[in-house]
């Protein structure tokens, strides 16, 4: 007999020593909590949506009259009503792809949609972090043309303090800060890349690669 | 109304159970993992029911969400993939000391699909399953032609384990 339908045979054979559940333990069971990881990504994009969305509250308040004193406050009003604009785009481009992954899909177009709603949310961060450099960038330009301004600011009157010296710290520790924060983010998404979706991906790759 | 779905959905599981209990099977190694990935297609199974209208046969819609379910479940999939490897090591040691017996054999086989890749396994399930080439490919999203073209692969390397 071929190797193979002695397989089949066996496999079907098998099937007796299943253990059977009851009606009342499969009651049980579909009542449980489902672990899919289309409910994880779910989770992980609505916290990235509101942590980015909420980061702008922790900023203090005496960074405003700061800006204001630069005559910055109208940019960032805008920037902001766009800001906003674009993140509602993004929500609703999530949903919409969140809404259109279904497990009764073939397995191609399910993985296919998964990937792509976790990609809108990737969009967004990326989004985010363009707009945080960006801004970083304008905002800096704008006060360090205007050296006597901030230094009036920044150092205590009274304060003896090198103002040359004191401009070189302030541009050395935004590069830092700015850094640091890109590290932290790219961190973050390796380990949710790593973690959650390298099979998958790995997964569509492969079927993808069947119809080339 | 929904209980009356319940039920129904509940009765038809039951006799069908055996289906979700091969996907679990050729997908996990162990019976913790075995009895979590059951759990997971059960909740699916049952997220997907009241939209389930019998244009396919049951056991056509099962196969596709046990897969789909199988293929992107997040698993930690280190730990098992030590697991298999040490599973296949021992089956090789076995079978060079014994005799080529249809039991050593079948251990043979079953430890080289449990090292196929998540895709390449569901293709072998449908196969065992007796599913046609039109329906494997449908549930797998791709061409008919390049699911046999894939399948004679991995049946030509099943047969290659065994007759090296």
């Amino acid at each position: 007999m071929d190797e193979l339908e002695f397989l089949k045979k066996d496999w079907k054979a098998r099937e007796v020593s299943f253990p059977k559940l009851s009606y009342n333990e499969i009651y049980k069971m579909i009542h449980k909590k489902s672990s899919s990881i289309v409910k994880w990504i779910f989770i992980i994009c609505i916290a990235e949506f509101l942590f980015w969305g909420l980061i702008n509250l922790f900023i203090p308040e005496s960074t405003f009259a700061i800006y204001e004193k630069f005559n910055l406050n109208t940019f960032l009003f805008i920037a902001q009503g766009l800001h906003y604009m674009v993140v509602f785009f993004f929500i609703y481009l999530f949903y919409k792809n969140y809404k259109t992954i279904s497990v009764v899909d073939n397995t191609g177009l399910l993985m296919k949609n998964i990937l792509k709603t976790r990609k809108t949310v990737n969009y967004y961060v990326y989004y985010n972090i363009i707009l945080y450099v960006l801004i970083s960038i304008i905002l800096n330009i704008v006060m360090f043309s205007h050296p006597d301004i901030l230094i009036e600011i920044m150092i205590p009157k009274n304060a003896v303090l090198d103002s040359d010296k004191f401009l070189g710290i302030m541009i050395v520790v935004q590069i830092i800060v700015l850094l640091a924060m890109c590290a932290i983010i790219w961190a973050y998404y390796r380990i949710i890349y790593g973690i959650l979706l390298k099979r998958l991906n790995r997964n569509f790759k492969e079927l993808e690669s069947l119809e080339v | 109304m929904d209980k009356e779905i319940e039920h129904k959905f509940i009765v038809e599981f039951e006799q069908n159970q055996n289906i979700i209990h091969k996907v679990c099977r050729i997908y996990t190694s162990n019976q913790d993992a075995h009895n979590d990935l059951f759990q997971e297609i059960a909740i699916q199974l049952w997220k997907a029911y009241p939209k389930f209208r019998g244009e396919s046969k049951l056991s056509t819609w099962m196969y596709r969400i046990g897969l789909n379910t199988a293929i992107t479940l997040y698993r930690k999939s280190k730990r098992s993939i030590v697991t298999q490897d040490f599973e296949t090591v021992l089956y090789r040691i076995e079978a060079t000391s014994y005799d080529d017996t249809e039991e050593e054999q079948l251990k043979l086989m079953y430890a080289a699909i449990h090292q196929l890749t998540d895709i390449d396994k569901a293709l072998i399930f449908l196969y065992l399953e007796d599913v046609n080439y039109r329906e494997i490919a449908e549930t797998m999203g791709i061409s008919e032609v390049n699911a046999r073209v894939r399948m004679n692969r991995i049946k030509t390397r099943l047969k290659t384990i065994l007759n090296p």
